[in-house]
């Protein structure tokens, strides 16, 4: 089954998320910080991880960057609600696969985690 | 200069003669009119003498001479007409000698006397042509300087008004002479205009800024210097004005500070959208969600409707055969989740939507109170208000701590108190992201403390961010003085805060060291100035 990791420090976001995602037959793990979220990666590697972008003590990005280096096949995917803040040149620097703008839409969403983890 | 007539008859040489006036004048001898008056139109020709050419040369030497020419002394033959002295006097030769026993001395004298008074008259006409230089030379200076001047008598009358003056006026330069100054400038609510002081008392003004009332009653914004004009006693005579238009320096600072605060203000309304981004989010999701709930349970939902029917019929195989269909259905949407999970994304999205309307409700609470009414105000409140607003765009990275203490109502403009602690919060913020961008991990930490401190109120705004050199330390309120990267701030933040602070009659005090992070303390009166002007 294929292992998703959400990230995110807004608790109810990580839930609406895990709602959305429910019936795609995907292993959902959440993190509600970027420490939390590497320990997770090292104690067991995840196909993708979707990371919020402003979190308390790294960056999202920051973190995804550290994710490739630990575990240079995840997937990494940023959803955030600033989306100026990110350069395309950064995001390409860290290998983020794609930018999802907050409030997001649903099902571009899916399409996107379908795309890189086929269905179920 | 020597013109050597034709047929001349008498004793001694006139050459001879000139040569003992000595070596610093020297002689030319020519021997035609036309050579002689081409020579004597050069610069170093001061004298021309024409030695015994007879009645019909000497007028025609005179005659042909520009009128600015060299002096000429004529010399007539001794046994000439006494007339042809007359002759030569009358055709305009400065003196005339007559080649007689004594000739030989009086011809040096009288031709020293000549150079004399001609060189004289050149330096004079030299100085004068010098002097009308200058004239024009500080006529076009002051016809075409780009700052008005006007010279006033005792009277207070213009006697004179360059263009420039004309132009900011509101008249034609011409059209000043003799109107009273008072015209334009009236003075106001701080006292009589400074030229009027100037006049009366004496005063100097040097780059003062004043207001000046045009015949329509617009007022506009100068700079003005002001000397009086005192005769050798003392006493004044008048005085001179030199003032420039300051409306568009005036204009451009307004737009200044009005980037100043936009630029804020963007900082602060980025913050807000992203903290209502957030419940936005996840009550869109949710929304979403509950729409796809809604339509599983369409089928639950006909199933029950079903399984009534076949009840109130009481047709007990069409009753089974719908409990058997409604249980399949709640297997195949898993009814009990969607129930429970429906309820909860119920909840989640009201305390969303609830922590959205807290955050439109600080916006509204920082943003009430008038614009620009002066009134009674809660200095906590103005601060709090602005910490919540604020706090939007940190809560990452800083912990907020506030201790207030309780504090009179007092008469202040509060929201221009709430841009100078919007501008004290986000500076503490941004020394604290820069510290965290060094690479500390700790949040940081703002820390808001309010006090009665001698008759006033005293507001701290302590950070624990980057700190500031003790080198720019007692440069940060002068305007323009930034440290932060191109594009982040003005450099006017401070500087105008400042301003905020002294119109209200306070005081605004630093310390800081690096690393350890900034204080800031804003002191207000308990009674500020009555005349405290809006700003």
């Amino acid at each position: 089954m294929a292992r998703v990791l959400i990230v995110d420090d807004e608790v109810r976001i990580l839930t609406a998320l895990r709602r959305s995602l429910r019936r795609e037959g995907w292993e959902i793990l959440t993190a509600e910080s970027p420490a939390e979220a590497l320990r997770m990666i090292d104690d067991a590697p995840v196909d993708v991880v979707l990371s919020d972008y402003k979190m308390p003590g790294m960056s999202g990005l920051e973190m995804l960057a550290e994710i490739g280096r630990r575990s240079p096949r995840t997937v990494k995917l940023l959803i955030t609600g600033w989306a100026e803040a990110v350069s395309e040149a950064e995001l390409v620097e860290v290998g983020v696969s794609a930018l999802i703008p907050k409030p997001w839409d649903d099902k571009l969403l899916k399409r996107i985690l379908r795309g890189h983890l086929g269905a179920g | 200069m020597f013109q050597n007539g034709n047929g001349t008859a008498g004793r001694g040489d006139t050459f001879e003669a000139l040569s003992r006036i000595g070596a610093d004048v020297a002689f030319e001898r020519v021997s035609s009119v036309a050579d002689c008056v081409e020579r004597a139109s050069r610069e170093e020709v001061d004298l021309v003498v024409v030695d015994r050419g007879g009645p019909c040369i000497h007028a025609e030497v005179l005659a042909a001479l520009a009128a600015e020419s060299p002096p000429v002394v004529v010399v007539v033959a001794v046994d000439d007409d006494e007339d042809d002295a007359l002759d030569a006097f009358r055709c305009g030769a400065a003196d005339c000698v007559r080649a007689a026993h004594d000739y030989a001395e009086v011809l040096p004298v009288v031709a020293l006397e000549q150079i004399r008074r001609w060189r004289q008259l050149r330096e004079r006409r030299a100085a004068h042509r010098r002097i009308d230089w200058l004239e024009r030379y500080n006529d076009n200076i002051i016809q075409s300087i780009n700052s008005a001047l006007v010279v006033v008598n005792r009277d207070g009358r213009i006697t004179f008004a360059n263009p420039t003056a004309g132009h900011i006026l509101g008249c034609r330069a011409g059209d000043l002479g003799d109107r009273p100054v008072a015209d334009w400038f009236t003075g106001g609510d701080d006292g009589p205009a400074l030229i009027t002081r100037t006049l009366e008392e004496g005063v100097r003004f040097k780059g003062a800024e004043t207001m000046i009332t045009l015949a329509d009653g617009t007022l506009t914004p100068i700079g003005i210097s002001c000397t009086p004009l005192l005769d050798e006693s003392g006493e004044i005579l008048g005085a001179v004005a030199i003032f420039q238009d300051l409306s568009e320096i005036k204009q451009l600072q307004r737009q200044v500070l009005q980037q100043e605060k936009m630029a804020s203000i963007g900082q602060l309304a980025a913050g807000v959208a992203h903290e209502i981004n957030n419940p936005m989010g996840f009550i869109h999701a949710n929304l979403y969600q509950m729409s796809e709930y809604l339509q599983d349970m369409e089928g639950w939902f006909g199933a029950v409707d079903g399984l009534q029917r076949a009840a109130e019929a009481g047709d007990a195989e069409a009753v089974s055969a719908a409990s058997q269909r409604l249980a399949e259905i709640a297997r195949e949407i898993d009814v009990d989740y969607v129930r429970a999970d429906f309820k909860k994304a119920v909840r989640e999205s009201q305390e969303g939507s609830e922590r959205i309307r807290h955050i439109v409700k600080d916006l509204r609470e920082f943003s009430h109170q008038g614009s620009s009414e002066r009134m009674l105000a809660d200095v906590n409140q103005c601060v709090d208000s602005t910490a919540n607003i604020v706090w939007t765009m940190m809560k990452h990275s800083v912990i907020l701590e506030k201790e207030y203490a309780d504090l009179p109502e007092i008469s202040c403009y509060p929201m221009q108190l709430k841009q100078v602690f919007m501008n004290l919060l986000v500076n503490a913020y941004q020394a604290i992201e820069e510290r965290q961008a060094e690479g500390d991990r700790e949040p940081g930490v703002i820390r808001i403390v309010s006090s009665q401190r001698s008759g006033g109120v005293l507001v701290s705004i302590s950070d624990t961010g980057i700190g500031i050199a003790e080198t720019d330390l007692q440069r940060i309120f002068d305007p323009f003085f930034t440290t932060k990267e191109v594009g982040t701030g003005t450099g006017l933040g401070l500087s105008t805060s400042y301003g905020i602070v002294k119109r209200h009659g306070g005081t605004m005090n630093v310390a800081s060291e690096i690393d350890r992070g900034s204080t800031f303390d804003v002191w207000l009166p308990f009674k500020p100035p009555d005349d405290m002007p809006p700003g």
